[in-house]
């Protein structure tokens, strides 16, 4: 009896042995900071969420690692004819969501209207607001969105009031409406409703969350198993589990770029690529009088030594562009003149300001969050040095910097701006329009406005990206603001780990990683 | 006897009366001094694009941070009276207690582990010391202790974890759910009390020595490992266990300071990431809980005290229960 249990649990064992060997070997193990707030698409997006969604959900195209755009849900689009302003949309005729159902414009068409119920609290639904019968949806006296018409399964129109010719790019995430419709208000935490190529599985919150690959993806099933996203807050321990093998890509925090570029062990595994991200300098002239002449916000451009700053404090993992449009961006051009590092001409420039050597001038704080003290420490102690620019740095709580910046009420600011879609609309209109609420150095320029409202209506993307190209010009030109810096985006990924490529969006692409 | 027990019933009540005062100031302390630090929970919510005015009023509207505090805190109170902590801000639209549910147990279970291990190790350890007084192995554990009173516990978790997980590949690195994964986080929460309890220990055992009844059972003729094992240590460790209790209270506010070493997915980390992203409900919901527990504690204590210790109890019945 005794050696029959024997036997029994020996053979368990072996089993054991082979199915979690066989189960974990190739579940793709990465970091994530923290938690992801939630895991809804139509939520509010945020970094971290959006990091474990992107690989869920599609939207009508994706950004591949050079910043392109191509077709993902929607096979093609065209301006919708007959005097309506629009497009019609023809559907990709082979995607499947992870519930086994295929995808069709009637989950477009619910995606949208979801989007659209103030319920939803749908971060992307700015987008939306511009589409035929958008404001009805959203006051709840309409529930069919009157603009977006089912033409056939895979064929849909959407009408605009004003056009808005970065819609079939921006980030909308379809979402199976039978799905929501069946499992209510928590339908995200039940199951998976994307046609990602991977799929929600589970999330044990504080520890980790897991996704499947999905067998039936369009786009080929993928080459591991699964992901699984191990959450770890200390940049520290992400180092030291990526050492000890329990990580096969580490997804590098800025503040870990010191150590890990510098380290000749890594050398080999270190992954790292431009980002689609801006960081550049505020100067509100409504906050600070000097900062109305444009001779004193060049002068301040002109006194930043941008490749000291790429050694010194980002020990060279980071880049410099000249314009407001990042590289990896549709109208990224980089034919512009080059923001140079000449403290005698920014003496000049300030001197012809009627500052010579800064005396005059008002006091004023540059003000940073947290993470970037070092930085807002430089900036403030090389304008005393270069210009006598009487600058003290300011550190203050992130949401606290992000609320005073939003509303105006910062003089003197670095700041930090990302794309929520690889398009320039995201870089100019946001920006720097008169009217957005992101203009945070308040700078006003009517010229500037009616081009970004030429622009927001013109389909044809030579026309539209010369408009931009003009348009970005006008604020170098009078020195609104001017690009500092921009820290890589990097990982660190293990030899027998191929095909994670980082892109432009700042995180690393894994969907085509393989475990060798 | 029946006046003792109802006096000691009495105790007991006077006790529990006077939790409330304590978890009602910890419940407003805690309530003000986490909506004084800077910092808004719908722009960490929305992030940098946060100016969207209307998602923006319509979290502040769910959430009822467009009341005025005291309404907010009346409502606190209200639900917590009721067992609703109210909705996480940072999980969107998770109840509290679920998020603090996940947690609940691993900072206990952490705590426990290491005194279950500390308590031998430092008994043992501290009355050999005791027994071979000013001996090399004497001295030895006298500089084991010092080193594990005074290397804090994150210095000491980056050497082991350096060692034996990167270098050797023994243990996981951080992480929490299997066995392997709990050996260091216990080793690093149970050297501290371990040093405590084995320089206790020492204290005290070599009190005992001294003793006139250690004398009598040498005298008798006992063999030496009869007077060290059945009469010297068995006096020894009834005070060491008694003050055992009080560092359980200490190895759970150490805990939350390994859950983060470790990455372990506890109340003591959640406390901290809470704090961090303005997660008011479920930082507020862990403090009550933690003073709830910590008042426990003290109380079980006090009641260890009386009775084990006839004394203490003569003193309580002395005055009518009131302590």
């Amino acid at each position: 009896m005794k050696a029959r249990w024997k036997q029994l649990a020996a053979v368990c064992a072996v089993a054991f042995v082979a199915w979690s060997a066989n189960a974990t070997a190739q579940v793709l193990k990465i970091n994530l900071d923290m938690d992801p707030p939630h895991v809804d698409p139509i939520l509010y997006q945020e970094n971290i969420s959006s990091r474990v969604l992107r690989d869920i959900y599609e939207s009508f195209t994706w950004s591949d690692e050079t910043g392109a755009n191509h077709p993902a849900l929607a096979k093609s689009w065209e301006p919708l004819t007959g005097g309506r302003t629009g497009f019609r949309f023809f559907l990709r005729d082979n995607a499947v969501f992870h519930t086994g159902r295929k995808f069709t414009a009637k989950d477009v068409k619910f995606t949208l209207e979801y989007m659209l119920n103030p319920a939803s609290k749908a971060g992307n639904a700015d987008l939306l607001q511009t589409i035929v019968g958008a404001q009805a949806v959203k006051a709840g006296t309409a529930k069919d969105l009157e603009g977006v018409k089912i033409v056939n399964d895979l064929t849909i129109d959407v009408e605009f009031t004003e056009l808005n010719p970065s819609f079939p790019i921006a980030t909308i995430q379809f979402v199976d409406s039978e799905f929501v419709k069946e499992h209510g208000a928590e339908w995200f935490n039940k199951g998976s409703a994307g046609t990602g190529p991977f799929k929600f599985s589970r999330w044990q919150r504080g520890s980790r969350v897991e996704l499947l690959a999905h067998d039936a993806y369009w786009g080929g099933k993928p080459k591991v198993s699964g992901v699984t996203y191990l959450i770890i807050p200390s940049p520290e321990t992400v180092l030291a589990q990526y050492d000890a093998n329990e990580l096969h890509v580490a997804d590098l925090q800025e503040s870990m770029f010191g150590q890990v570029f510098t380290d000749a062990r890594y050398k080999n595994q270190l992954m790292s690529g431009m980002r689609a991200s801006l960081y550049w300098m505020g100067m509100n002239p409504e906050a600070y009088a000097p900062f109305k002449d444009k001779r004193v916000r060049e002068a301040v451009s002109l006194a930043i030594d941008r490749d000291a700053i790429i050694k010194g404090l980002f020990k060279g993992a980071a880049t410099s562009f000249d314009g407001v449009v990042p590289p990896g961006l549709n109208g990224y051009t980089n034919e512009l003149p080059k923001l140079a590092y000449d403290p005698a001409r920014a003496k000049k420039l300030l001197a012809e300001a009627g500052y010579p050597d800064g005396k005059g001038m008002p006091p004023v704080t540059i003000t940073g969050w947290p993470v970037i003290k070092d930085l807002v420490t430089y900036y403030a102690a090389q304008l005393n040095a270069v210009l006598g620019m009487p600058v003290t740095p300011n550190i203050i709580e992130r949401t606290t910097w992000i609320k005073s910046a939003n509303a105006g009420e910062l003089p003197f600011f670095p700041s930090r701006w990302t794309a929520a879609y690889m398009d320039p609309v995201q870089f100019l209109d946001l920006m720097w329009h008169s009217k957005s609420r992101f203009n945070r150095a308040k700078w006003k320029n009517a010229e500037f406005d009616s081009l970004i409202e030429r622009a927001r209506v013109t389909s044809d993307n030579t026309a539209r990206m010369a408009l931009f190209k003009q348009a970005e010009t006008m604020v170098l030109a009078d020195w609104a603001g001017f690009s500092l810096p921009v820290p890589v985006t990097a990982g660190l990924v293990k030899p027998n780990v191929k095909g994670i490529k980082s892109s432009p969006s700042g995180y690393l692409e894994i969907r085509g990683a393989t475990i060798q | 006897m029946a006046a003792v027990r109802s006096d000691m019933t009495g105790f007991v009540f006077w006790r529990l009366v006077g939790f409330a005062p304590v978890l009602i100031v910890a419940l407003v302390l805690t309530f003000l001094a986490i909506r004084a630090l800077p910092g808004d929970p719908v722009v960490v919510m929305l992030g940098d694009r946060s100016s969207d005015p209307e998602l923006s009023s319509l979290l502040r509207r769910q959430y009822g941070l467009d009341q005025p505090l005291g309404v907010q805190f009346l409502r606190y109170v209200t639900g917590v009276v009721q067992g609703d902590f109210g909705l996480s801000y940072r999980y969107a639209g998770t109840p509290v207690t679920e998020i603090i549910a996940d947690g609940l147990l691993i900072s206990p279970v952490l705590a426990a582990a290491a005194l279950a291990l500390a308590l031998p190790v430092g008994a043992i350890a501290g009355s050999f010391a005791a027994v071979r007084r000013n001996s090399a192995a004497d001295v030895g554990v006298v500089l084991m202790l010092v080193l594990g009173l005074s290397v804090p516990n994150f210095a000491i978790a980056t050497i082991l974890v350096f060692l034996l997980s990167v270098k050797l590949g023994l243990l996981p690195v951080a992480g929490w759910g299997s066995l392997s994964q709990a050996v260091l986080p216990v080793v690093v929460l149970a050297l501290p009390t371990a040093a405590y309890i084995a320089r206790l220990s020492r204290t005290f055992m070599l009190e005992v020595l001294q003793q006139d009844y250690i004398r009598t059972a040498r005298a008798k003729g006992l063999s030496e490992r009869i007077v060290i094992y059945r009469h010297a240590f068995r006096n020894t460790m009834v005070p060491v266990v008694t003050s055992a209790g009080i560092t359980l209270g200490a190895l759970l506010s150490n805990a939350f300071v390994v859950e983060t070493i470790f990455n372990i997915p506890g109340l003591g980390r959640l406390a901290i990431d809470s704090i961090f992203a303005r997660d008011y409900p479920v930082a507020m919901a862990i403090v009550i809980l933690f003073t709830f527990l910590f008042v426990l504690i003290n109380f079980m204590v006090d009641l260890a005290y009386i009775l084990i210790d006839p004394r203490i109890r003569a003193s309580v019945v002395a005055r009518g229960g009131r302590a």
